[in-house]
C-alpha cells in the first residue's frame, strides 16, 4: 500500500472509529452502572439517524403512515443532529422508566434484562418501519452548506483527499468525546456516576440520588447514540429501520474490545477497530463486516476482559 | 380441511420447525449456558443438505428424479425405501443429509465451545452472536454458498403437486424425537448434571460434577439439534441463503425459550409454536369485520412492534416463562418438590 492511500484510510478509520467510541460509549457507560448490556442501544441509534431527518426538513418516502409527510421548518443540520440526539436520549429515558426500572425492582436475572431490551429493540425498529416505511433515506448534500466534497491534505502532484464528510464526522465525534471525557472525570456529577458505578448501593447511602443518575446516563447514552446514528447517515445513507441493529452489534465488539464497562477502553475499542476495517486490502473488503465479529471472538477467548479491563475475580 | 392445509400447512411445519430450534437453543441453557449460537449451526445444517442435494446426490441439479451420482449415495437413498411415488428426491437422503448435517454441526460445536464455554453469561452470548455474524458474512461471499443469491432448487422429497404440509411426515416424528430426547434427559444423571451446573456452578463441581464436559456436551447436542433441524428446513423452504441464520433468527429463537419457559422441556416447545404462529394470527385478527381502521392496520402491519413489546414486557410479568416445572406438576396433581424445598428454605 502506498503511503498516502496508508495515511487516507487512516483518517478514514479515525473518522469512523471515533464514531464507534462515541456509540460504545453509551453500552459501556449503561454496562459500567448496571452490570447490563443494552440492546436497545442500536435501535436508539437508527432512531436519532431518522429524527435529525425529519428535523432537517426533508420528505418521507411514500410508504408507512408519515407516506410523504415533511415537517413545515428545516433546522440547520448542526442543530438538528443535537436535537435529535436529544430525542434520542428521551427515548432512551423512556426505555429505562418502561423497563429497566421494574425489572431492577424485581431483581431480574441480567439475561432476563438482556432479552428485554432485545424486545424493545425490535418493537422500536418496527415502529419506525410503521411510521416512515423501510426505505434507505440520505441526507441531502446541502446540508453541508458550501463545504467542498472533498479536502486534499496533500501536494497536487502526491493527492491526499479526504471526504468533507468523513472529517465533519471526525470532528464532531472528538469533540463529543473531550466533552464527555470531561463530564466524567471533571464535574461533581460525573463523579458521582463514577461512585454509582463503583458501587450504587454505597453511594446511595452517601446521599446520591442513583436513580436521577441512572435516568441520566440513560440519556446520555440515547444522546451520543443519536448522534453516531446521525454521523454514519450523514456517511454513507440511512439503509432503513435495521440499520442500526448491525451497528449495534459492531459496539458490542467495540466494548468487549476495550473491556466491558471501562470508559477509555471503548475510546481505544472503537479507533482500533475503525482503523483495522479500513486498513484491510481491496480483495478482501467483502469480508470488511466480519473483522469486527472477528476481533471480539479472538479477544472473548485471549483476553475477556478487553485491553484496558481488570480481571475479575469469581467471588463465591 | 384441504383449504385449511394448504393455507396453513407451511406455517405449521414451519411452527413445528421452529420449537426444534427452540429446544436446540435450551439444551445449552439447561446447563446454565445463555448460547446463542443456534442459527449459525442452523444455517450451516442448511447449507450441508443444499450442497449435497443440488450438487452431491443428484447427478442433474434441481431437476425431477435426476440419476443419483454413483453406487454410494444409491445405497444410502436404498437403506430408507419409503419414497413416495412421484417424488423428485427419496426421503432417505434428506435423513442422511440431516444426519450429516447435525454431525459436522457437532464437530464444529466440539471445536468452538471448549475454548469459548469459558467464558461465562454475557461473555458467552456475545461470542456466540460474533459467530453467527462471521458466519453470515462467509456465506455471503464463499463460492460454495452461492454468495448472496444462495441456493435454490432444493429437490423436494414429495410430488410436485403435494403441499408443503407433506412435511409433516418428517418434522412431526422429529419435533417428538427431539422432546421426548429432553425430556429423557432431564430425568438422566446428565441432565441432572446440566441443571445442577446452572442452579450452581460451584457446589455442582464441588459434588464432583465435570463443568467442562458437561457445557461441551450439552452445547454440542444444541449444534447437532440445530444442524438436522437446517437440513430439514432448507429442503421445506426449496431455497437456502445467508438471510437464513442471521442475529435476528437469534433473538426470535431465545423469545420463545424465554417467554415459552426455560427450565423445562415443554417451555421451548410451547414458546416456538406459539410465537411462530403469532404474526399469522395477529394478521387474522386484524380481518374481522368491524374493528376500526387504524386498529386492524395496525394489528396486520404492526404486528411486529407487538411481537417486541410481548418480550420486553413479557420477561417482565413472566420472568420464568409461561410453562414452568411447578405448573407443570401441578398439573400432574402431585406434590411439587421445588415448592416444598422453596418453603423449607
Amino acid at each position: 500500500m502506498e503511503l498516502t492511500t496508508l495515511l487516507q484510510q487512516l483518517i478514514n478509520g479515525l473518522s469512523i472509529g471515533s464514531v464507534y467510541a462515541i456509540f460504545a460509549l453509551g453500552y459501556t457507560l449503561i454496562f459500567s452502572i448496571l452490570g447490563i448490556i443494552n440492546f436497545a442501544h442500536g435501535a436508539v441509534f437508527t432512531l436519532g439517524a431518522y429524527f435529525t431527518y425529519a428535523l432537517t426538513g426533508a420528505r418521507f418516502g411514500f410508504n408507512g403512515i408519515f407516506a410523504e409527510a415533511q415537517l413545515p421548518f428545516g433546522l440547520p443540520f448542526l442543530l438538528a443532529l443535537f436535537v435529535g440526539a436529544g430525542l434520542a436520549g428521551l427515548v432512551g429515558v423512556l426505555v429505562e422508566r418502561a423497563l429497566f426500572r421494574p425489572l431492577r425492582a424485581r431483581g431480574a436475572d441480567p439475561l432476563l434484562t438482556l432479552v428485554s431490551s432485545l424486545g424493545i429493540a425490535v418493537a422500536l425498529v418496527n415502529t419506525i418501519q410503521y411510521f416512515v416505511g423501510a426505505e434507505v433515506y440520505s441526507f441531502p448534500s446541502s446540508v453541508l452548506q458550501g463545504l467542498p466534497p472533498s479536502v486534499n491534505f496533500g501536494t497536487p502532484e502526491a493527492p491526499l483527499v479526504v471526504r468533507t464528510v468523513q472529517l465533519v464526522i471526525g470532528v464532531i465525534s472528538l469533540v463529543i468525546l473531550v466533552v464527555l471525557t470531561w463530564f466524567i472525570n471533571r464535574t461533581k456529577t460525573g463523579r458521582a456516576l463514577r461512585a454509582v458505578a463503583e458501587d450504587s448501593t454505597t453511594s446511595s447511602l452517601l446521599g446520591i440520588n442513583t436513580d436521577r443518575l441512572i435516568l441520566l446516563t440513560f440519556f446520555i447514552s440515547g444522546f451520543v447514540g443519536g448522534i453516531a446514528g446521525t454521523l454514519v447517515g450523514l456517511s454513507v445513507t440511512i439503509t432503513g429501520p435495521y440499520f442500526g441493529i448491525a451497528f449495534g452489534l459492531k459496539g458490542l465488539a467495540v466494548i468487549v474490545l476495550g473491556g466491558l464497562g471501562n470508559i477509555p477502553g471503548a475510546v481505544l475499542g472503537g479507533i482500533v477497530i475503525g482503523i483495522a476495517e479500513n486498513l484491510l486490502p481491496s480483495s478482501a473488503v467483502a469480508y470488511k463486516d466480519a473483522i469486527a465479529f472477528a476481533i471480539l471472538f479472538v479477544v472473548l477467548l485471549i483476553r475477556p476482559q478487553g485491553l484496558l479491563g481488570r480481571t475479575q475475580v469469581q467471588k463465591v | 380441511m384441504d383449504q385449511f392445509i394448504a393455507t396453513y400447512g407451511f406455517l405449521m411445519i414451519n411452527m413445528l420447525l421452529q420449537a426444534v430450534l427452540a429446544l436446540s437453543l435450551y439444551l445449552p441453557l439447561m446447563a446454565g449456558q445463555l448460547s446463542l449460537a443456534a442459527p449459525g449451526f442452523f444455517a450451516i445444517g442448511g447449507y450441508v443438505a443444499a450442497v449435497l442435494s443440488t450438487q452431491k446426490f443428484l447427478a442433474v441439479p434441481g431437476t425431477s428424479y435426476g440419476e443419483p451420482l454413483n453406487a454410494f449415495t444409491l445405497w444410502l437413498a436404498g437403506i430408507f425405501p419409503f419414497t413416495p411415488p412421484g417424488a423428485a428426491y427419496p426421503i432417505g437422503l434428506v435423513l442422511v443429509e440431516m444426519g450429516i448435517g447435525g454431525l459436522l454441526c457437532g464437530i464444529l460445536a466440539v471445536v468452538i465451545g471448549l475454548p469459548a464455554l469459558r467464558l461465562r453469561g454475557i461473555y458467552l452470548a456475545l461470542a456466540t452472536i460474533a459467530f453467527v455474524e462471521i458466519l453470515r458474512v462467509l456465506a455471503l461471499n464463499l463460492p460454495i454458498t452461492g454468495g448472496a443469491i444462495g441456493i435454490f432448487g432444493i429437490p423436494q422429497p414429495f410430488p410436485q403437486d403435494a403441499t408443503k404440509f407433506s412435511y409433516a411426515i418428517i418434522t412431526v416424528p422429529f419435533l417428538a424425537l427431539a422432546a421426548w430426547f429432553v425430556y429423557r434427559l432431564e430425568r438422566s444423571r446428565v441432565g441432572r448434571a446440566f441443571i445442577a451446573l446452572r442452579e450452581d456452578e460451584l457446589a455442582a463441581t464441588a459434588m464432583g460434577i465435570d463443568p467442562t464436559y458437561h457445557k461441551v456436551l450439552a452445547f454440542v447436542m444444541g449444534a447437532v439439534l440445530a444442524g438436522m433441524c437446517g437440513a430439514l428446513s432448507a429442503h421445506v423452504l426449496n431455497t437456502w441463503n445467508a438471510r437464513q441464520g442471521t442475529f435476528d433468527a437469534s433473538i426470535l429463537i431465545l423469545a420463545y425459550v424465554i417467554i415459552g419457559g426455560s427450565r423445562v422441556w415443554l417451555g421451548p416447545i410451547v414458546g416456538g409454536l406459539f410465537l411462530t404462529a403469532l404474526p399469522e394470527v395477529l394478521r387474522q385478527v386484524a380481518g374481522i369485520d368491524g374493528l376500526p381502521v387504524w386498529l386492524s392496520s395496525f394489528l396486520s402491519d404492526g404486528r411486529l412492534i407487538i411481537y417486541g413489546l410481548l418480550i420486553a414486557f413479557g420477561v417482565l410479568f413472566f420472568p420464568q416463562g409461561v410453562v414452568t416445572p411447578e405448573r407443570l406438576e401441578r398439573k400432574a396433581k402431585s406434590p411439587s418438590p421445588r415448592a416444598a424445598e422453596e418453603a423449607v428454605t
